[in-house]
Protein backbone atom coordinates (compact mmCIF):
# COMPACT_ATOMS: atom_id res chain seq x y z
CA UNK A 1 0.00 0.00 0.00
CA UNK A 2 1.32 3.64 -0.91
CA UNK A 3 1.88 6.44 1.38
CA UNK A 4 0.26 9.67 -0.37
CA UNK A 5 1.59 13.54 -0.02
CA UNK A 6 -1.76 15.74 -0.75
CA UNK A 7 -2.05 19.29 -1.20
CA UNK A 8 -4.20 21.04 0.71
CA UNK A 9 -7.01 24.14 -0.23
CA UNK A 10 -4.53 26.47 1.07
CA UNK A 11 -1.78 24.77 -1.47
CA UNK A 12 0.07 23.71 1.61
CA UNK A 13 2.05 19.93 1.10
CA UNK A 14 0.21 17.24 3.75
CA UNK A 15 1.66 13.99 4.12
CA UNK A 16 2.49 11.14 4.29
CA UNK A 17 -1.01 9.30 4.39
CA UNK A 18 -2.30 5.76 3.52
CA UNK A 19 -5.28 5.52 1.09
CA UNK A 20 -7.55 4.51 4.28
CA UNK A 21 -6.25 7.85 6.63
CA UNK A 22 -6.42 9.88 3.28
CA UNK A 23 -10.51 8.74 3.75
CA UNK A 24 -10.90 11.01 6.59
CA UNK A 25 -8.95 14.24 5.01
CA UNK A 26 -10.60 17.14 3.89
CA UNK A 27 -9.56 15.42 -0.18
CA UNK A 28 -11.98 16.18 -3.05
CA UNK A 29 -11.83 14.71 -6.78
CA UNK A 30 -9.59 17.39 -7.83
CA UNK A 31 -6.93 17.19 -5.41
CA UNK A 32 -3.62 16.80 -6.20
CA UNK A 33 -1.94 13.76 -4.43
CA UNK A 34 1.97 12.17 -5.30
CA UNK A 35 3.34 9.28 -4.13
CA UNK A 36 6.42 7.09 -5.26
CA UNK A 37 6.76 6.53 -8.11
CA UNK A 38 4.83 9.29 -9.49
CA UNK A 39 6.46 11.51 -12.39
CA UNK A 40 3.60 14.40 -11.05
CA UNK A 41 1.24 15.14 -9.18
CA UNK A 42 -2.60 13.89 -10.25
CA UNK A 43 -5.73 14.65 -9.17
CA UNK A 44 -6.91 11.79 -6.54
CA UNK A 45 -9.73 10.51 -9.12
CA UNK A 46 -7.29 9.43 -11.15
CA UNK A 47 -5.55 7.27 -8.72
CA UNK A 48 -7.05 3.89 -8.75
CA UNK A 49 -6.17 3.05 -5.28
CA UNK A 50 -8.28 6.24 -4.18
CA UNK A 51 -10.90 5.50 -6.19
CA UNK A 52 -12.96 4.40 -3.36
CA UNK A 53 -12.41 7.65 -1.35
CA UNK A 54 -15.13 9.17 -3.96
CA UNK A 55 -17.62 6.44 -4.04
CA UNK A 56 -20.30 5.38 -1.32
CA UNK A 57 -20.52 1.70 -2.24
CA UNK A 58 -16.56 1.65 -1.82
CA UNK A 59 -14.94 -1.33 -3.66
CA UNK A 60 -17.76 -1.32 -6.58
CA UNK A 61 -15.70 1.38 -8.81
CA UNK A 62 -12.45 -0.37 -7.39
CA UNK A 63 -12.76 -2.89 -9.32
CA UNK A 64 -13.54 -1.25 -12.28
CA UNK A 65 -10.40 1.12 -12.30
CA UNK A 66 -7.95 0.50 -14.64
CA UNK A 67 -5.15 -1.64 -13.64
CA UNK A 68 -1.94 0.92 -11.97
CA UNK A 69 0.16 0.33 -14.79
CA UNK A 70 -2.31 1.59 -17.50
CA UNK A 71 -0.32 4.77 -18.49
CA UNK A 72 -2.85 7.09 -18.81
CA UNK A 73 -2.95 7.31 -14.66
CA UNK A 74 0.32 8.67 -14.26
CA UNK A 75 0.72 10.72 -17.78
CA UNK A 76 -2.64 13.16 -16.81
CA UNK A 77 -1.92 16.57 -19.71
CA UNK A 78 0.27 16.88 -21.72
CA UNK A 79 3.40 17.41 -19.01
CA UNK A 80 4.87 14.20 -18.56
CA UNK A 81 7.46 14.94 -16.42
CA UNK A 82 7.08 17.17 -13.65
CA UNK A 83 9.12 20.32 -13.82
CA UNK A 84 12.18 20.60 -11.29
CA UNK A 85 10.75 23.04 -8.89
CA UNK A 86 12.99 26.73 -8.60
CA UNK A 87 15.80 26.46 -6.76
CA UNK A 88 15.97 29.83 -5.75
CA UNK A 89 20.03 29.45 -5.98
CA UNK A 90 20.60 33.00 -7.45
CA UNK A 91 18.57 34.70 -5.24
CA UNK A 92 20.51 32.98 -2.40
CA UNK A 93 23.30 34.32 -3.77
CA UNK A 94 22.39 37.82 -4.17
CA UNK A 95 21.27 37.61 -0.61
CA UNK A 96 24.74 36.58 0.75
CA UNK A 97 26.96 38.56 -0.99
CA UNK A 98 24.83 41.82 -0.77
CA UNK A 99 25.48 42.02 3.71
CA UNK A 100 28.61 40.94 2.76
CA UNK A 101 30.28 43.81 0.70
CA UNK A 102 27.83 46.08 2.74
CA UNK A 103 29.09 45.29 5.91
CA UNK A 104 26.46 43.97 7.12
CA UNK A 105 27.99 39.85 7.32
CA UNK A 106 25.29 38.85 9.97
CA UNK A 107 22.71 38.43 7.76
CA UNK A 108 24.33 36.61 5.12
CA UNK A 109 23.94 33.67 6.87
CA UNK A 110 20.41 34.02 5.88
CA UNK A 111 21.51 33.50 2.22
CA UNK A 112 23.84 30.95 3.22
CA UNK A 113 20.77 28.89 4.77
CA UNK A 114 18.88 30.29 1.38
CA UNK A 115 22.25 28.62 -0.64
CA UNK A 116 21.91 25.21 1.49
CA UNK A 117 17.71 24.67 0.76
CA UNK A 118 18.83 25.61 -2.96
CA UNK A 119 20.88 22.77 -3.62
CA UNK A 120 19.12 20.37 -1.45
CA UNK A 121 16.49 21.33 -4.33
CA UNK A 122 18.14 20.11 -7.53
CA UNK A 123 20.06 16.96 -5.55
CA UNK A 124 16.34 15.80 -4.38
CA UNK A 125 14.89 16.72 -7.61
CA UNK A 126 17.21 14.06 -9.48
CA UNK A 127 17.09 11.32 -6.35
CA UNK A 128 12.98 11.53 -7.34
CA UNK A 129 12.22 12.86 -4.17
CA UNK A 130 9.46 15.21 -5.90
CA UNK A 131 8.05 16.26 -2.63
CA UNK A 132 10.80 17.36 -0.66
CA UNK A 133 12.21 19.04 -3.48
CA UNK A 134 8.96 21.48 -3.64
CA UNK A 135 9.61 21.55 0.02
CA UNK A 136 13.31 22.33 -0.09
CA UNK A 137 12.56 24.94 -3.09
CA UNK A 138 9.66 26.85 -0.26
CA UNK A 139 12.28 27.11 2.42
CA UNK A 140 15.31 28.40 0.24
CA UNK A 141 12.66 31.09 -1.33
CA UNK A 142 11.21 31.60 1.95
CA UNK A 143 15.07 32.66 3.42
CA UNK A 144 15.78 34.65 0.53
CA UNK A 145 12.39 36.89 0.86
CA UNK A 146 13.72 37.29 4.71
CA UNK A 147 17.01 38.39 4.12
CA UNK A 148 15.81 40.75 0.93
CA UNK A 149 13.00 42.25 3.21
CA UNK A 150 16.00 42.80 6.07
CA UNK A 151 18.58 44.29 3.28
CA UNK A 152 15.56 46.83 1.85
CA UNK A 153 14.76 47.90 4.95
CA UNK A 154 18.54 48.11 6.33
CA UNK A 155 18.60 50.41 3.30
CA UNK A 156 16.13 52.37 3.76
CA UNK A 157 16.64 53.25 7.50
CA UNK A 158 20.17 53.57 6.74
CA UNK A 159 19.20 56.45 3.84
CA UNK A 160 17.09 57.96 7.07
CA UNK A 161 19.51 58.03 9.00
CA UNK A 162 22.09 59.67 6.93
CA UNK A 163 19.12 62.37 5.74
CA UNK A 164 18.48 63.11 9.09
CA UNK A 165 22.64 63.92 10.27
CA UNK A 166 22.11 66.13 6.98
CA UNK A 167 19.06 67.81 8.28
CA UNK A 168 21.01 68.37 12.05
CA UNK A 169 24.36 69.42 10.71
CA UNK A 170 22.37 71.84 8.60
CA UNK A 171 22.68 73.53 5.51
CA UNK A 172 25.62 75.22 6.93
CA UNK A 173 27.42 71.99 7.24
CA UNK A 174 26.57 70.71 3.76
CA UNK A 175 28.10 73.94 2.61
CA UNK A 176 31.62 73.05 4.19
CA UNK A 177 30.74 69.09 3.27
CA UNK A 178 30.40 70.21 -0.26
CA UNK A 179 33.42 72.58 -0.26
CA UNK A 180 34.97 69.79 0.99
CA UNK A 181 34.51 67.43 -0.93
CA UNK B 1 -1.36 53.08 -9.88
CA UNK B 2 -0.13 50.93 -7.10
CA UNK B 3 2.73 49.85 -9.53
CA UNK B 4 3.66 53.43 -9.97
CA UNK B 5 3.73 53.74 -6.62
CA UNK B 6 6.03 50.88 -6.30
CA UNK B 7 8.35 51.79 -9.30
CA UNK B 8 8.45 55.37 -7.28
CA UNK B 9 9.78 54.12 -4.18
CA UNK B 10 11.84 51.62 -6.22
CA UNK B 11 13.22 54.58 -8.12
CA UNK B 12 13.93 56.98 -4.52
CA UNK B 13 15.97 53.93 -3.37
CA UNK B 14 18.15 53.62 -6.16
CA UNK B 15 18.73 57.43 -6.69
CA UNK B 16 19.42 58.61 -3.21
CA UNK B 17 22.07 56.56 -2.26
CA UNK B 18 23.69 57.55 -5.79
CA UNK B 19 23.37 61.45 -5.46
CA UNK B 20 24.42 61.11 -1.83
CA UNK B 21 27.33 59.24 -2.43
CA UNK B 22 28.11 60.90 -5.72
CA UNK B 23 28.00 64.87 -3.77
CA UNK B 24 29.91 63.54 -0.31
CA UNK B 25 33.30 62.11 0.06
CA UNK B 26 32.75 59.36 2.75
CA UNK B 27 36.71 59.48 3.82
CA UNK B 28 35.88 63.37 4.77
CA UNK B 29 32.03 63.09 6.11
CA UNK B 30 31.45 61.79 9.37
CA UNK B 31 27.79 61.26 8.18
CA UNK B 32 28.15 57.55 6.60
CA UNK B 33 28.12 55.05 9.18
CA UNK B 34 30.67 53.02 10.38
CA UNK B 35 31.21 49.35 9.34
CA UNK B 36 30.49 47.97 12.99
CA UNK B 37 32.29 44.44 12.58
CA UNK B 38 35.51 47.23 12.26
CA UNK B 39 34.12 49.31 15.13
CA UNK B 40 34.11 46.02 17.34
CA UNK B 41 37.50 43.82 16.44
CA UNK B 42 39.61 46.54 14.44
CA UNK B 43 39.88 43.97 11.58
CA UNK B 44 38.24 44.88 8.44
CA UNK B 45 35.18 42.91 7.48
CA UNK B 46 34.60 41.75 3.78
CA UNK B 47 32.35 45.22 3.11
CA UNK B 48 34.92 47.52 4.51
CA UNK B 49 35.75 50.33 1.86
CA UNK B 50 32.48 49.97 -0.19
CA UNK B 51 30.89 53.01 0.55
CA UNK B 52 34.41 55.10 -0.63
CA UNK B 53 34.72 52.63 -3.42
CA UNK B 54 30.94 53.62 -4.87
CA UNK B 55 31.96 57.13 -4.69
CA UNK B 56 35.22 56.21 -6.23
CA UNK B 57 33.39 54.66 -9.06
CA UNK B 58 30.77 57.45 -9.44
CA UNK B 59 33.67 59.49 -10.00
CA UNK B 60 35.28 56.97 -12.63
CA UNK B 61 38.19 56.33 -10.59
CA UNK B 62 38.10 52.57 -10.84
CA UNK B 63 42.03 51.90 -9.58
CA UNK B 64 41.09 53.76 -7.07
CA UNK B 65 37.90 52.06 -6.08
CA UNK B 66 39.96 48.77 -6.78
CA UNK B 67 42.10 50.16 -4.37
CA UNK B 68 39.75 50.40 -1.38
CA UNK B 69 37.24 47.43 -1.75
CA UNK B 70 38.63 45.34 -4.54
CA UNK B 71 35.89 42.32 -3.91
CA UNK B 72 33.04 44.88 -4.52
CA UNK B 73 34.06 46.86 -7.75
CA UNK B 74 34.54 42.45 -8.88
CA UNK B 75 31.26 41.67 -7.35
CA UNK B 76 29.25 44.63 -9.22
CA UNK B 77 29.51 42.91 -12.64
CA UNK B 78 28.52 39.45 -11.05
CA UNK B 79 25.67 40.89 -9.07
CA UNK B 80 24.29 42.67 -12.95
CA UNK B 81 24.57 39.73 -14.57
CA UNK B 82 22.71 37.12 -11.77
CA UNK B 83 19.94 40.30 -12.18
CA UNK B 84 19.86 40.44 -15.64
CA UNK B 85 19.23 36.92 -15.97
CA UNK B 86 16.81 36.31 -13.83
CA UNK B 87 14.40 39.49 -14.13
CA UNK B 88 15.39 40.77 -18.05
CA UNK B 89 15.06 37.48 -19.59
CA UNK B 90 18.94 36.70 -19.91
CA UNK B 91 18.00 32.93 -18.85
CA UNK B 92 15.92 32.28 -22.19
CA UNK B 93 18.85 33.97 -24.30
CA UNK B 94 21.86 32.44 -22.55
CA UNK B 95 20.32 29.24 -20.74
CA UNK B 96 23.66 27.69 -19.69
CA UNK B 97 24.77 30.93 -17.90
CA UNK B 98 22.47 30.92 -14.94
CA UNK B 99 23.54 26.96 -13.75
CA UNK B 100 26.97 27.55 -14.79
CA UNK B 101 27.55 31.06 -12.60
CA UNK B 102 24.51 30.44 -9.86
CA UNK B 103 24.72 26.95 -9.64
CA UNK B 104 25.58 24.84 -6.41
CA UNK B 105 29.51 25.03 -6.96
CA UNK B 106 29.55 29.07 -8.11
CA UNK B 107 28.01 29.75 -4.55
CA UNK B 108 30.44 27.61 -2.64
CA UNK B 109 33.53 29.20 -4.84
CA UNK B 110 31.93 32.62 -4.25
CA UNK B 111 31.85 32.20 -0.53
CA UNK B 112 35.59 30.93 -0.60
CA UNK B 113 36.75 34.02 -2.19
CA UNK B 114 34.77 35.98 0.29
CA UNK B 115 36.54 34.14 2.80
CA UNK B 116 39.61 34.55 1.71
CA UNK B 117 39.45 38.02 0.76
CA UNK B 118 38.30 38.94 4.46
CA UNK B 119 41.63 36.71 5.83
CA UNK B 120 43.50 38.19 3.02
CA UNK B 121 42.96 41.82 3.42
CA UNK B 122 43.63 41.68 7.24
CA UNK B 123 46.80 39.62 7.23
CA UNK B 124 48.30 41.33 3.99
CA UNK B 125 46.99 45.13 3.34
Amino acid sequence: MNQYFYIDSEGKQKGTFSPESLKNEAIKRETLVWTQGMEQWVRADEVPELQFIFSDAPGATYTQAVPPSAGATFTHGNAAVQPMPKTYMMESILATILPFILCGCIFSLLGIVGIVNASKVEQLYRSGAYAEAEEASRQAKLWAKVAMWIGIIGAILTILLIVGIIMFVGFAGIGTALSAA
Amino acid sequence: MQKKVWIGALGILFVAPIVLYFFFDPKQNEIFPRCLFLSLTGYECPGCGSQRAIHDLLHLRILSAFHENALFVILIPYIALGIYLEFFGGKKRFPKLLPLFFGKWAAVLILLLILLFWVGRNVVF
